[in-house]
This record gives C-alpha cells, structure tokens and sequence, in this order.
C-alpha cells in the first residue's frame, strides 16, 4: 500500500477501462482487417456504425443511472414506446410530425419522472420499479401501436433517414450526444454529483447533494434518451413496430459494464458506454463476416461479459488481500 | 409482518385490520384471487366451468415450479435471471438426446434435468465463490444459455417420441400431469422450507448474512445449492413445457425471469431477504394465471395483462414503502 | 464475600497495532454475582469480552475458569464451556419465531434433520419460563418490542446451558421502563447461580442490579468494589482524572450569538435547547447513546424533527435537509467517517471538494486545475500524509482520512461546523493536529460544536460544556468549573447536586 504504484502497470490500465477497451477495438480492428477483407470497407463501417447507433445513445443513458448507482430495466419498453405514440398520432390522428414526436418523448420523460420519484422519493427497490415498468409499458407499446404501424410522413422519416457528409443522421445524433453528454459527465458540477451519488449515497446527502431530486432528473434523462433512440430508430426503419427494443435494456447494461461502469455506483464514463457498445457491435459485425452462425452472437457477448466481471471480482478480491 | 404487539395500545381500529392484511401478503393474495374469481365467474359464464379452471392450473403449473426455485432463492436475498434460458436449454437437450441420440425418455430426462442443475451449480459458485454480482451474472448467463441453445438446436426440433410427450399429456385422477408435478414439487419445497433444518436456513442467510456466518452456517455451499435447485427446477420445468409443446424451440422460456420474480414478489418475497413462503410464490403464479385467464376470457387485448399485473405489483411494492417509512 | 471464583483474570494482556488494549489486567468474578465492569470509550471492557469469548487471543496472563486454567480459542469453545455473549448488536431473523431465533441452528431434530416443532417449543417454552419471559414460542420476533427481543437474544445464550451470562450494553437499545424487565431476569438468573457480567456506560443501572464492580482506564485494571459499599462518585472518580492534561486554547469567542435550538425534540431526544455563540467551541459531551449524534443530525435536517426552532443570527429558519443546513452556513462532519463522510473509492482531490465545488468550477464547469490546486493547498496546510492528491481515500490511515473530511469543510467554510468525535480511532500525534485546526477555525470565527466522548478532549478544547444523557442535557459546565469528575457525574445522568460530586 505504501509504495508507488507502477506507472503503466497492467492492472492501473485495465481501471482506466475506456482506454482499454478502446486499444481492445484498435486492436481488434487492425486484426480483422488484415483477415477479412471486407471488415474495413466503407459499406461495413458505416453499417456498423449506423446499427449501434440507437443502441449507443440507450447506453449514454444507462451508463449516467449506472453512475449514479441505479439502473433501469424499463429502457428497452420505452424505446418502444416513444416511436408507438409518436406512429399512432400520425398515422391515426394526423397530427403534424413535431407535435407527434414532442409528445411521444414527453410521455417518455414522464415515464422516467414517475420511475425516479417511486425509487428515490418513495424508497423502493430500484430493480422491482423498473422491472414492473418493464412490463406496464410494453403493455402501452402494444396497445399504441397495435400489431405494428407503417407508412410515415416524409418528415418523419426524415429524420434517420437523410444523409450529411455520406453519414446517415443516427450515426450523427449520436456522435453530438456522445460529445455532448462525454463532456458534461465528466466537467459539470452537475454530473458530478452523479458520482458522488453513486460512490456513497449517505455522504453525498450529508456533503449538500439533493440526492431524492438528482436521481429523479437521471431517471427523466435515461428515458428520455431512450425515448429519443426509440423515435430515431423508427424513423430509420419507417415502422413502429411493438416489440421494438425487446432486450435492449440487458444489452446497453451489458455494454456499460464492460465500458466501465460497477453496478455499485460511481464508476464509468460516457465515453465507456459508447465503446461499450462499439466492442459488442465489431465483434458481432466479425461474426457476420467470418460467417460464423448467427447463434453464437449471443454466446460470445454473454461470454465476454461474464469474462469481464469475473476477471474484476478477482482482481479486486486480490487487491484487498 | 411487523405489527405491533397489541398489550401496547391494544388498538384494533380498521386501519389497523387493512394495514395486517396488506402487510401479511398472502392473505391479501387470497383476497385478491378471490375477488377477482368472483368478479370473473359473475362476468363471464365460461369462467368457472371445469375445463377453463383446469386450463388455469395447467398453464400455471411451469411458472409455479420455476418459482418454487426462485422462491427459495429470494429468501436468501439473491434471485436468478437464467431460469428462462435454462428452461429453454434443458427442453433442448432432451429433444436432442431424444431426437438425435434416440436415447429411452427416462435418460434424456434425467440428462436433461442434470443439465439444469449443473448449469446451477456454475451461477452458485461465480457468485458464491468468486463474488460476481448476482445481476450481472444472471443477465450474462442469460445471454450464454440462450446462445448455446441456437447452437444445438438450430431452429428447433419438432420430432419427438409419443413416450416423451406423456410426461405433459398423460392424467392422473382427472388431471393432467403437470399440473401433479406442480403440487408434489411445491408441497415438498414448502415442508422442507418450514421444517427441515438445512432449508431453514435459507431464513438465516436471508435475514442477517452475517450472524448466519457466525453461527457456523457454510454460506457460499448454501447459495450454491439454491442455485442447483433453481436450475433443477427449472430444468424439470423445460422437459415438461417441451413435452407440452411436442417441440423444443429456440425462444421457450424467454420472459420467465421477470415473470417469475415478479410473482414471488407479489407472494411476499423481499428483495433484500429474508422473507418469503412457497405458498405465496404460489399464490403469486396463480394471481397472475388468473388475469392472464381473465383477459383471454373477456377477450381484453393481450396488452393489457401485463399493464394489470405491473400495476398491481407496483401498488403492492409502493405500500409496502410508504408503510415502512410511517414505522421509522 | 467468600463465594467461590468462576473467572479469574491473571495479567492479561492485549496489544494491537498502536495501542495497548488491555495491560496487566487481573481481578475476579465469583460464581453467581452481577458484575458489573465500568470504564470510558477505550478503557478496554470489549477487548475483554472478546479475550473470554475466545475472540480475541491475550497477548500475556491467564484465564482460569472454575479453578482450571483455560485456553479459548474460539467462541465455539466459549460455548462448550458455558460461556455465551449477548452483543450489542442484534443477532436475531426477524421473521423467523422466537422458538427458531432462540435455538438458531440447533433446532431439536428428528431424523434426516427435520425440526422437531414440538421439542423444540417445549425447550423454548421452558427457557422463556426460567428468565420469567411472557412470550408464546411461535411469535415473529419481529412483532416484539425491542427489550422482549432483547430478552429473546438472552434466552438464546442461556439456551447453551450457559454458567457465565455477558451482557454488553443490555439497555443500549431498550427503553427505561422495559429495563425492569431485564433486571427481573438478571435476578432470576442470579437465583440459579448464573453469573453476569454486566457492561454498561449507565452508572444509576449498574448502581441498582450490580453486587460488585470493576473499573478500567485505558487498558489498565483500576480497582473493584462492593456497590454497597461505594458511592457513585468513587467510582467516577476511579474511571477518570488522569495526571496529564493536554494544553488548555485561548478562547476566541464573542457574545454574539450565532445559532440558537429551542425545544428540539424528537423520538430519539426530547426539549433540548442551547445556544453557540460567535467564534465559540462548544463541546457536547456524554456517554454513547445520549443523544448527541441525534440532535446534530436533526440540526442540519438529515433527520426528521417531531418538535423545535432554530435560529440563526436571530433569524428564523427551516432547514428541512441537508442541503438547507450547508446553504445556511452549517456543516457536519459525521461520526462515522468511513461510511458517512468520506468517499473511499475515490481520490482525495475529489474528496476535498464534495462539499464545494462552486468554488473549483466556473459557470457550472469544473477546473480540474483549480481542484488539483487546492487539493495541494489543504495538503500542505493540514500536513496530510499521502503518495499524492489523487490517491485513493481508502488506502490513507484513520488521522490522515479524517484530515480529509477537515480539509473538505473548510473548503466549504460554513460559518457553524458540527464536528461529530473528531479523533475516534486516530493515534495521538494526529490528535494534536487535529485539536490545531478546530482551534484556528475557531480564532477565525467559525462557530463549532465538537460531539465527543473523550473527556479530557473535551477539556482541552471548550470553552462551554453541555452534558447530554439519555435524550436530555442534564447540565451545562464552563470551562473553568469543569473537570472530568463532575462531566462524567452530568454524563452519567445525575444532577448537578454539590453531595453527589464529593
């Protein structure tokens, strides 16, 4: 404990997780590149790219609830649900696009306002809230938009669908939410409280942190984030379909996971999640290319994670020794 | 289940009365499936008729199961996300040894069901043993199993022998297997849980970890079983939906986790520990058979099943805060 | 008094990291008697409970049990001997009967381990019997109040057939009237020939239930006496008065009054009122449990208040949490450090400014630079002993991590600073550092109030005592007429009477 730690020692690398991950990808990248020659087109990468596009910007939530030490399980039924309400308004009411979306996210940040003050004003189990939530809203997805929704207006669709600089919009959206959000978590007294939050709950209340009030505007975040994902994302496939953002929840945890984030609180950047997220797509994306079967996706990602954690328990189990 | 005690202020007042029964959940749970079977049989004439109350228990009888484990598993204070993927996984197995390996019904079962516990045994020592979180582990798992599963099977496999399909189709006094299975399976988990003293235990670990490991309790081999058993149980369960179904296909079991918690919960089960009966957990499948039944008898969108039963849990979860903040 | 001896302390001697728990301690206690032993914070009585429950190993001495030496090596061992604890902390499942609480894991069974219900009441039944405990064996424990549950954890000891009952601070958690019942089952078990060691900060208790008791003062062994024979103040005078005194501060106070509480009271604390004054150190002394901590908190609004007003500058105020009290100019640095005022995983920059980090971020924004710099600014100045600001807390000593909750607070510089037992668990030579800064800031003209159960602590430091006991200030003391003796006589609950303090 009293000597120095060494300056580029393995283990204060495998901390600064975002750069490990992101040397990983590197890394990665180069080795797929060499072996398959259509890794590193211009055609994958931006396919790739555009994919977890949605995904990332669900993760950026995550990872912010995550820092602050909660998680929410009812992210993937709001992605869904957004997209619903907003379909349903067009399709059915006729009402114009913006009013559509407006609403379709504020039902979305309502959803997380009322999650927020059930956890942190009322007490319950973060877990068992968003696990009900999970469900109730599901229920409204299917409810809104019935077996599915199709046929949007052209602005609607719009807005995934237009192209600047030969990248499609997701693909923008979320590089400016990354930067934007990369910046404000780490440099903002605001988002600083998240971690604080996270690390110690007690002494964050007793240091002057409105903790009841703080978690609940990050609960509001985390689904509107999800909300905004869920429009884009039906935009970009023109549908609003009910079982949209099935499993997204247990997918972007997975990816904040291994971008950095503890389930403990306090731990985590944005920065993480993105490439949290960016690590789980390359891999899949090899699959794909190396035709391995599909149905090892799912064993991979789940191996990785499960390599990842195991291989922190240990670590930190060593550490205290 | 933290009234009082009366030589206090002995008040009986019917804030008092309302206040117990919400707090002692099964008897809310009794109350509740008993308003609602009457609202139903009252509403719809097709509702109490033998053949939908047998359809009732019928379907119910692989989430009773699967919670039996889960059950077991909340009142130590952990829960496991795996259920579904390994209910799924051990449908697989038996369909393969059956389908591919043309192994008698007896053995793929038993293959099948070891697979489930050795599946248990691998979540039991990453959390027990190595320290991994139980979430993270489970959402994992999930991930793994399910893979795994559309690696052997592909898209399914919807060849199987008549002997394996008995073990759901063949009846026993008037009622289906399964639905026997459920009642051996819970009414032995809830004799061993109130009287045998290696279960019981589970109360300890759940109640207070550490006075349970100063009493000499070996926690890490305790959660390990629990694991086992969740995994077996639900192992059991996939060979009888599998036989249900005459197929093992790729997504059986996909939602079941939550399901399953959600209806322990609903049976009185903290997520902190400690607290929890396999009759509630029992209770809490039923309850949610029977708004499943109600729905699919008043042709009520699908939808709004899970609407219902979300609220309800919330309702029950957020009363109970709300109470234990008024006691502080 | 002629009875025989059922332990007997020969020398004992425990040392740990830094401080000398027990030295030399030898005395005895008879078969059958309440004994009951005395002492401050760090006077020892837990190292000893735990050197017999064979917790912890004597470094030196010998334990001689019914006239045997003895060797325990564990509280298995303890058990087996008769020996059983009853703790401060609860060990009890709560939803679990009172039947299955009192015999844990040793249910009475019949084969293939399956509980034998209806032994197993019987037995239960008949221990609740013998300490003359009126509860059915199938209640919830959770249902009982809290000096029942207490009387449950001592049915679970004696369920070991126990010869020797240790009872640490039995009234902590139970309230006066419930305390009759416990002394009804302490005389009923003394009938049967258990005996009992009693600890307890509450002199008037061990006055009324004890036959004997000993006193110890930092780790060494003082004296024992018959309680009848004794008055409580020789026995005060036995747990306190040392020869070295730490320097007295010059007081930098000014009349103004600063804060004012009227009335506070709550379920933990009832009707105290008191006032700080400007530039003033004003101490709360008293025994653990007294309510001190409660009040504090309820002060800057991290718990709820049933009763009361503050007053700030003469100003009305309502500070409902904690964010109101720092916005108020109230700060608290908690007893608890590690769990309540520190974030461990975290660097020591970012600990110091938690408490504000306005005055390190422009327009919302944070300077890592400024953070940094000012985290090398307190470094400096309070002297703290790390490889660099960005450290982790967790890896600092006690002195060095409590320096760090100093530093963030004056960073946050709150015109009133709550201080909650400063030097708990820091070595000496911090100590002195840390007496330093809370007499500056004071000469700077922050109001502070030190919480604390250090006496001479509490010497060195105040200019005004106010002595808490049970939820209540029993009397207020300035500097110049007190002295340890007459704080311990207020702390103990006793009034200010002239007689008692002789």
């Amino acid at each position: 404990m009293n000597t120095l730690e060494k300056r580029f020692s393995f283990s204060r690398l495998l901390e600064n997780r975002a750069a490990f991950l992101g040397i990983l990808i590197v890394l990665i990248g180069l080795a797929s590149s060499i072996i398959f020659k259509a890794f590193f087109t211009p055609i994958n990468m931006k396919s790739l790219i555009l994919n977890l596009s949605t995904e990332a910007i669900v993760a950026i939530g995550m990872m912010i609830l995550l820092i602050s030490g909660c998680f929410d399980l009812s992210a993937g039924s709001v992605f869904g649900l957004s997209g619903a309400i907003a379909a349903r308004m067009m399709y059915i009411n006729h009402y114009p696009v913006w009013i559509s979306v407006l609403m379709g996210l504020v039902t979305c940040i309502a959803v997380g306002a009322f999650n927020g003050f059930l956890i942190a004003k009322i007490g319950v189990n973060p877990l068992i809230v968003t696990l009900a939530m999970m469900g109730l809203v599901r229920g409204l997805v299917r409810i809104a938009a019935g077996t599915g929704l199709i046929g949007f207006p052209a602005a609607f669709t719009n807005i995934a669908g237009t192209t600047l600089l030969g990248l499609r919009m997701p693909v923008w959206y979320m590089v400016v939410l990354t930067i934007l959000f990369s910046y404000l978590v780490s440099k903002t007294v605001f988002f600083r409280k998240f971690y604080y939050m996270g690390a110690n709950e007690q002494a964050a209340k007793l240091s002057g942190i409105n903790v009841v009030r703080t978690r609940i505007i990050s609960f509001m975040l985390m689904s509107g984030l999800a909300g905004l994902a869920g429009i884009i994302f039906s935009s970009r496939i023109e549908s609003a379909l009910s079982t949209l953002g099935v499993g997204m929840e247990l997918r972007s945890i997975t990816a904040c996971v291994l971008g950095g984030a503890s389930l403990a609180g306090g731990q985590g950047g944005v920065l993480g999640a993105v490439l949290g997220t960016l690590f789980v797509a390359v891999i899949n994306n090899l699959m794909i290319i190396g035709r391995v079967s599909t149905y090892w996706q799912k064993v991979v990602t789940g191996t990785i994670l499960l390599t990842a954690v195991t291989l922190d328990a240990v670590i930190s189990r060593q550490k205290a020794d | 289940m933290t009234t009082l005690e009366n030589h206090i202020e002995g008040r009986f007042s019917v804030g008092t009365v309302i206040r117990s029964i919400i707090q002692n959940r099964v008897l809310f749970l009794i109350l509740l499936i008993v308003l609602l079977s009457l609202f139903a049989g009252t509403t719809y004439d097709t509702f109490f008729t033998q053949a939908n109350l047998k359809a009732v228990i019928l379907n119910i009888a692989i989430d009773s199961i699967v919670s039996v484990g889960m059950m077991i598993l909340l009142v130590s204070g952990m829960f496991d996300l795996t259920v579904g993927s390994v209910l799924g996984f051990t449908g697989a197995i038996a369909a393969l040894c059956l389908d591919k390996l043309g192994m008698h019904p007896s053995l793929a079962v038993l293959i099948a069901v070891a697979s489930g516990v050795c599946i248990g045994a691998f979540n039991g020592i990453i959390v027990a043993k190595v320290g991994v979180n139980h979430l993270i582990m489970g959402l994992a798992m999930l991930g793994v199993v399910r893979g795994i599963i559309l690696l052997i099977i592909g898209s399914g496999i919807h060849r199987l022998p008549v002997e394996f399909l008995n073990i759901s189709d063949g009846t026993f006094l008037g009622f289906r297997l399964p639905i026997w299975y459920m009642v051996v399976i819970a009414l032995f988990f809830a004799f061993m849980l109130r009287k045998n003293n290696f279960f019981r235990r589970y109360y300890y670990i759940g109640g207070n970890e550490k006075a349970a490991a100063f009493s000499g309790i070996n926690v890490p081999m305790m959660r390990i079983v629990s694991f086992m058993i969740s995994g077996g149980l639900s192992g059991i369960a996939g060979v009888i939906l599998t036989a249900k179904l005459a197929a093992s296909i790729p997504t059986l079991g996909t939602g079941l986790e939550l399901r399953s918690i959600t209806a322990c919960i609903l049976g009185g089960a903290s997520l902190a520990g400690g607290y929890g009966t396999i009759l509630g957990s029992f209770l809490g499948v039923l309850f949610m058979g029977l708004v499943n039944n109600l729905m699919i008898v008043s042709r009520v969108a699908i939808s709004w099943q899970s609407i219902v039963v979300s609220g309800i849990l919330l309702i029950a979860v957020t009363i109970d805060a709300l109470l234990k903040k008024s006691e502080q | 008094m002629g009875k025989q001896s059922y332990i007997v302390f020969q020398g004992i001697t425990k040392t740990f990291p830094g401080v000398k728990a027990l030295d030399d301690v030898s005395f005895s206690i008879s078969a059958g008697e309440v004994h009951a032993i005395v002492g401050e914070n760090g006077a020892g009585k837990s190292t000893l409970i735990n050197v017999v429950a064979g917790n912890y190993h004597p470094d030196s001495g010998q334990l001689e049990i019914k006239g045997k030496q003895e060797k325990i090596r564990n509280y298995a061992e303890a058990l087996d001997m008769g020996i059983s604890v009853v703790y401060q902390e609860r060990s009890l499942v709560p939803n679990l009967s009172v039947a299955e609480n009192i015999f844990a894991d040793r249910q009475p069974r019949t084969f293939c381990g399956f509980i034998n219900k209806k032994k197993m009441y019987a037995e239960s039944e008949k221990i609740c019997e013998s300490i003359k405990l009126d509860v059915r064996p199938n209640t919830l424990v959770g249902n009982l109040i809290p000096a029942k549950q207490q009387m449950v954890e001592i049915a679970k000891a004696l369920s070991n057939d126990s010869e020797l009952l240790i009872l640490d601070e039995p009234t902590a958690t139970i309230t006066e009237n419930e305390t009759e019942i416990l002394f009804r089952v302490i005389k009923e078990l003394k009938r049967k020939g258990i005996s009992i060691i009693y600890i307890s900060h509450r002199l008037q208790e061990i006055f009324n239930i004890a036959d004997r008791v000993t006193v110890l003062k930092d780790g060494k062994y003082v004296g024992t006496r018959v309680i009848s024979e004794v008055k409580v103040g020789d026995v005060i005078r036995m747990m306190v008065g040392r020869d070295i005194y730490a320097e007295k501060y010059r007081s930098s106070l000014k009349e103004e009054k600063v804060l004012e509480v009227r009335n506070f009271s709550s379920k933990k604390f009832h009707d105290v009122s008191f006032e700080l004054k400007h530039g003033e150190v004003l101490c709360f002394a008293g025994l653990a449990g007294a309510g001190r901590s409660e009040v504090a908190r309820a002060v800057i609004g991290a718990d709820p208040l049933e009763e009361g007003e503050i007053y700030i500058h003469g100003t009305r105020k309502r500070i409902a949490n904690p964010e109101q009290a720092i916005e108020n100019g109230i700060g608290y640095l908690p007893e608890d450090r590690k769990e309540q005022g520190l974030f461990l995983e975290m660097a020591i920059s970012k600990n110091i400014v938690s408490g504000n980090l306005d005055s390190v971020s422009k327009n919302q924004i944070i300077n890592e630079k400024e953070v940094q710099r000012v985290s090398e600014e307190y470094r400096e100045k309070l002297r703290i002993i790390c490889p660099s600001v960005t450290t982790k807390v967790k890896q600092l000593s006690g002195g060095n991590q409590q320096k760090i909750v100093f530093a963030k607070w004056l960073l946050a510089n709150p015109e009133i600073l709550i201080v909650d037992e400063p030097t708990r668990g820091i070595d000496v030579g911090a100590k002195a550092e840390i007496y330093r800064i809370i007499r500056e800031l004071a000469s700077q003209g922050t109001s502070i109030i030190v919480i604390s159960s250090d006496l001479p602590e509490v010497l060195t430091l105040s200019d005004r005592i106010i002595v808490m006991y049970n939820g209540t200030i029993t009397g207020e003391l300035t500097r110049h007429e007190a002295t340890e003796e007459n704080i311990m006589h207020l702390a103990s609950g006793f009034e200010r009477k002239e007689e008692m303090m002789v």
